[in-house]
């Protein structure tokens, strides 16, 4: 038996270590990068000059999926919005966890898909979005949604989605700062001067190294806090509703069915409450696979739901 | 270089201070909005009740001692928003909502009550009604917990004086009584009778 709110606070630690492992390496691959730029153009704004393009760039690239996050995958999914007489369960239990919370009602939406998932998006409580597969709907019972909607209106209150865009928006910047170093020093340069120094040199085997390494590693990151947040929403999820069974059965029922979600891609597979592409694999294979899983494993989040029950 | 960490110091210092005294002024307002917000939901309780019993009406007239209690529990609703005492909506909204269990077994017991739609239809929303008010007065308690647990803890403590904050009450609960004690009767085991 764990006390929930001892859970929350652990969650919001190790969240908080994750974020700042990922702020220092950002800085540091950021920092490398900048300075091999800047001796292999020989001046100094060079560094910064490609920093700052780069953050532009990603963030531009970024900023329409996190502003218009709802709609855009609203429509990637084609969903349709929810009533209160036809989907009576899903739109009270939302409408009473709103209450319990103290966020305004999010937007509901369902998926007319007989395979049980659900997720939350939108960049502020102002404009969340919950969206239900008719699957779910059928295959849970009131108690079991509660501890579903539950867990993505933790998303919500969370601002997840807000987080994650912004994990986003410097793992993209690394890519693309990565890629343009490959790029230029794969043609060889045009600095006619040799002499850069010792320093100079070191940071351009540096830049190499940190441009072909660091993408993936800031990826590997991205995922590690993707599955940290989806634990201290399973833990919110209990905060909300004060009893981790009905998140439980909810769990289990979702992750035996073993239909695939036809509407999910890639894009939005992070924003389900299990991934909707059901994985099977056992041993090393399974572990290595599982540092590329936007999901914690099912059963770790079972068996983190069992010590709070 | 040390003046400038000075200045640093206070700076920061100076942030924590302000956010510390908008997070405790900004919760009492929440509070206070959290508890009207129960009276909200008691209000529309009272008013979908008697609209839920004039539809099943038809469905429920042998049942008339159950019929009684459901208008008395919503006359103390009424009488208790009138006089615009938290607790006394509270226990009014109590009553009403113990009286759901009843209504439950009245309809499970009875095969064509709980086939009727109506029926099924009246004992949801009941269900969600009760649920409404449930989660309003959950919202109350857990701000009530995070506002009295950061008057309390350090740092934020310190600010909790400097301002003399109080206590905030929250949903008044009595400390005392049968519901925090163990009597005879719970020791049993509960015996269950199916016939």
């Amino acid at each position: 038996m764990q006390n929930i709110y001892e859970v929350q606070s652990a969650n919001k630690r190790k969240s908080a270590f994750i974020l700042i492992v990922f702020l220092l390496f950002t800085t540091v691959v950021i920092y490398v990068l900048a300075q091999a730029f800047a001796f292999y153009f020989g001046y100094e704004p060079g560094g910064v000059g490609f920093i700052g393009l780069a953050f532009v760039v990603s963030g531009l690239m970024s900023f329409g999926s996190y502003w218009y996050s709802d709609k855009i995958v609203l429509a990637i999914s084609s969903a349709r919005p929810a009533d209160r007489k036809s989907e009576f369960d899903f739109y009270t239990v939302s409408e009473n966890l709103a209450i319990g919370t103290g966020i305004p009602k999010p937007k509901l939406y369902v998926i007319e898909d007989s395979a049980p998932n659900a997720f939350a998006t939108g960049r502020d409580p102002e404009h969340a979005v919950i969206c239900a597969t008719t699957g779910l709907l059928q295959k849970l019972n009131r108690t079991e949604l509660e501890g579903v909607l539950a867990h993505e209106l933790s998303h919500i209150k969370n601002y997840d989605i807000r987080l994650m865009s912004v994990v986003s928006v410097l793992v993209g910047t690394i890519a693309l700062m990565a890629d343009w170093f490959l790029r230029i020093s794969w043609r060889g340069g045009r600095g006619k001067d040799r002499d850069r120094g010792q320093l100079g040199v070191l940071f351009l085997i540096l830049g190499l190294v940190f441009a072909i390494l660091s993408p993936i590693i800031a990826q590997l990151i991205q995922l590690a806090i993707s599955r940290r947040r989806e634990f201290t929403a399973d833990a919110g999820s209990v905060a909300i509703t004060r009893q981790a069974q009905g998140l439980i059965t909810a769990l289990e029922k979702i992750s035996s069915d073993h239909e695939a979600l036809e509407a999910a891609n890639k894009a939005t597979a992070h924003l389900y409450i299990i991934n909707p592409f059901k994985e099977k694999g056992r041993g090393a294979i399974d572990w290595f696979s599982g540092l590329f899983n936007t999901h914690p494993p099912i059963e770790e989040r079972l068996h983190a739901l069992h010590k709070m029950a | 270089m040390f003046p400038i960490l000075l200045l640093v110091f206070i700076g920061v210092l100076a942030v924590w201070l302000v956010s510390t005294y908008n997070f405790f002024v900004s919760s009492k307002a929440r509070i206070k909005a959290a508890v009207q917000e129960i009276g909200n939901q008691l209000k529309r309780q009272a008013d979908l009740i008697p609209n839920l019993e004039s539809s099943a009406k038809g469905y429920l007239k042998h049942e008339k001692g159950i019929y009684k209690d459901l208008t008395d529990a919503r006359s103390a609703v009424a009488s208790a928003l009138k006089s615009g005492d938290v607790q006394k909506m509270a226990d009014a909204g109590s009553k009403l909502a113990s009286l759901i269990p009843s209504l439950q077994i009245l309809v499970e017991s009875n095969p064509e009550l709980k086939a009727s739609e109506v029926v099924a239809k009246l004992m949801d929303e009941l269900r969600d009604t009760s649920d409404k008010v449930m989660f309003a007065r959950r919202l109350v308690i857990d701000l009530t917990a995070d506002f009295n647990v950061k008057r309390v803890s350090f740092p934020s403590n310190l600010v909790a004086s400097i301002f003399s904050f109080a206590e905030q009450p929250g949903l008044i609960t009595p400390t005392e009584g049968e519901h925090v004690t163990v009597g005879e009767g719970d020791l049993k085991t509960p015996k269950v009778k199916l016939d």
